[in-house]
């Protein structure tokens, strides 16, 4: 017999008399109306910067980022219009653009597909993220509930990366970017 | 790892006399933890939640055998590859045809207590391949050599200066450098490890079987760097951290962010499917390694089994008063704190571990901060009422225990000893139990009156 096979016998053998438990529903999705509100709320209490902006305003908000940097590593899914600097490689970039794949309120998060570049949203001391307002989900369960097929790997991002594990003091951009910025995009893209 | 629990009592109090800091440094981030957590319980109905993930937690190991097929069908469909690994001897045979396979020669680590169980680094470090543990509290304590002490916080047993110090001696930093300066190079030397290391290894908070999804938390990014940069990653990944579907996790990632840290998620969560895609980014090969070590047989044990629905969050540690005093080194195993005192026993036999149900005062506050409900105290009482009937608790304990119910149950027999205690004062040194008591304390003084008397009194 291999381990497998062992494993799962003395499974069945432990359980052969235990009663089984029911797996409960998941709870019904609460209903919020004022979305935009918490997400922008929840992102500053996570330490991030969120802004609300049309196609204008986000180009404004990539142009006072861009100021004075060399260029910038982009995700695959940021639209052309949108990439105001040249490209440089995320090891020497020092600002990050990716594409939200959706963006949660309950939690202050955007979900990044490993389908836009996964250095990109982690090598560069900055990060911008872009998301369109109709990607943003008022609770994780209904975004998760939502999901149709799953990329290779699905990162969560909740505010810039931080350590308290010298002396207890807050430390930002320990190994991933020390800031964050999310720009939630108004109408199609 | 080699187990001391044994010492446990000895140790304890060894750490207490000689390194009182420890005791400060773990109080001030336990209590900070706690608060945390109780803040962030207060903000949803946190009594639905955990009865939620109990009850889910409970289907999931009732129905484990099914579970784990139905995971391991789903990585392989997505490309990755299921080990199975019994006890650590097999999990290494997989992970060193591995490290053989790839020529691999460095290795970054994502903070895993399972691998500090099965011994992943000295077996590594004796394949002559390089380990860095990524997350910052577990870099200090690998440049230290010395185990973890906290499940999530590795090294809040260690002062600002003592890591000052460290790094002094290590890269030259000034004696006062502030915490931002000591984490910057940290990141320097990390960030290379990163961008040149062959394999990446992790744990999993969850393992998700509709999906076969991993999932992982943590706040500084180094587990999604471990897992997106180097060419391989492995997965070490515990049989009872399975959930059954993957909108689960949108209650199991928030609820062990807020247990955890109070957090209401933590900064980074990694949900990975498997090897990156045709021209995607990301680990060619995926592994997951399926670790029994201990838990089909506890799983087995009906007074005990609950223990395996644990998230790991570490929350009952920080609620511990008894872990506050030295933090987790003493405990000797990978587990400390309340969690460890019902689980090591469980994973290794509690001939090995026997002191450690005695570590609690049994006042349930483990209990209430866990966010899957196991029922820390009766777990502790379970255990202990084992370690009387196989001879391993001292046999005056029995004798001790039986005559003081012996006492409390006659009023006639109570009244007679508490006058002959006031009028013949105990011989304190002579009786090893009372000793351990006075020595830090001063002696017991009968008070001059019954309390039976002093309660007439007050009442007329
Ligand atoms: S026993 Fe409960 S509180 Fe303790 S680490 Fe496990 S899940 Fe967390």
């Amino acid at each position: 017999m291999d381990a497998k096979s062992r494993i799962l016998s003395r499974i069945r053998h432990a359980l052969k008399d235990r009663p089984k438990a029911l797996l409960p529903e998941h709870p019904h999705p609460a209903f919020s109306q004022d979305t935009m509100e918490l997400f922008l709320k929840r992102l500053a209490e996570n330490g991030a910067e969120g802004h609300l902006v049309d196609k204008e305003g986000a180009r404004k908000l990539l142009a006072d980022l861009a100021q004075g940097l060399p260029g910038a590593a982009y995700g695959k899914g940021v639209p052309d219009a949108l990439r105001l600097l040249p490209e440089l490689p995320p090891e020497e970039a020092p600002l990050g653009v990716s594409r939200a794949l959706f963006a949660v309120a309950e939690t202050g998060t955007v979900a990044l597909s490993s389908e836009d570049g996964r250095r990109t949203q982690l090598l560069p001391p900055v990060h911008l993220v872009l998301v369109e307002e109709k990607r943003v989900y008022p609770s994780l369960l209904e975004a998760f509930l939502d999901l149709k097929s799953l990329p290779s790997a699905i990162g969560l991002h909740s505010g810039p990366s931080k350590s308290a594990d010298i002396g207890q003091v807050m430390v930002k951009g320990v190994h991933g970017p020390g800031r964050l910025v999310v720009a939630v995009l108004q109408g199609t893209w | 790892m080699r187990v001391k629990a044994k010492l446990y009592p000895k140790e304890a109090a060894r750490l207490l006399r000689e390194q009182p800091g420890v005791r400060e440094a773990v109080t001030g981030a336990t209590l900070h933890f706690e608060a945390n957590r109780k803040r962030a319980y207060q903000e949803i109905d946190a009594e639905a939640w955990r009865e939620r993930a109990r009850r889910v937690k409970d289907h999931l190991l009732t129905h484990l055998d099914h579970y784990l097929e139905l995971a391991e069908k789903r990585l392989q469909e997505k490309g990755v590859q299921v080990h199975w690994a019994e006890d650590p001897e097999e999990a290494h045979r997989i992970l060193r045809e591995i490290v053989a396979r790839h020529g691999v020669k460095r290795a970054v680590k994502a903070k895993s207590m399972l691998t500090e169980e099965l011994g992943v680094n000295p077996l590594l470090e004796s394949l002559g391949v390089e380990v860095y543990e990524t997350d910052l509290g577990e870099y200090l304590i690998q440049l230290l050599g010395e185990p973890p002490s906290h499940i999530v916080g590795p090294a809040i047993h260690l002062a600002l200066s003592d890591i000052q110090r460290l790094f002094h001696q290590r890269f030259g930093t000034p004696l006062d450098a502030s915490p931002e300066a000591l984490a910057a190079v940290a990141r320097k030397v990390l960030r290379e490890a990163f961008l040149t290391a062959d394999l990446g290894i992790s744990g999993a908070n969850f393992l998700v079987a509709e999906t076969g999804t991993l999932a992982l938390m943590e706040n500084e990014g180094n587990i999604r760097l471990s897992t997106s940069l180097p060419r391989v990653h492995v997965a070490f990944v515990g049989i009872e951290k399975l959930l059954p579907r993957f909108a689960d996790l949108a209650l199991f990632l928030p609820l062990t962010a807020r247990a955890a840290t109070g957090q209401r998620l933590s900064t980074y969560v990694s949900l990975i499917q498997g090897p990156a895609k045709e021209g995607e980014e990301g680990p060619q090969e995926v592994h997951v390694v399926l670790v029994d070590h201990g838990r089909t047989a506890l799983l087995h044990d009906p007074e005990a089994w609950e223990v395996l629905r644990c998230l790991r969050c570490g929350a009952c540690l920080n609620a511990c008063p008894v872990y506050r005093q030295t933090g987790g080194h003493p405990y000797g195993y990978v587990y400390s704190g309340p969690i460890g005192a019902v689980l090591d026993p469980g994973l290794l036999g509690l001939e090995d571990t026997y002191p450690l149900p005695y570590a609690s005062t049994l006042c349930g506050a483990c209990y209430e901060a866990c966010p899957v409900k196991i029922p820390i105290p009766k777990l502790l009482l379970a255990w202990r009422n084992r370690a009387v009937e196989r001879g391993l608790a001292p046999t005056w304990e029995k004798g001790a225990m039986q005559a003081f119910a012996k006492v409390m149950q006659s009023p006639s027999l109570y009244r007679l000893l508490s006058k002959a205690l006031r009028g013949f004062p105990l011989p304190q040194d002579l009786l090893p139990l009372l000793k351990a008591w006075t020595e830090g304390r001063g002696p017991l003084q009968p008070s001059p009156k019954p309390f039976h008397q002093l309660w007439q009194e007050l009442k007329e």
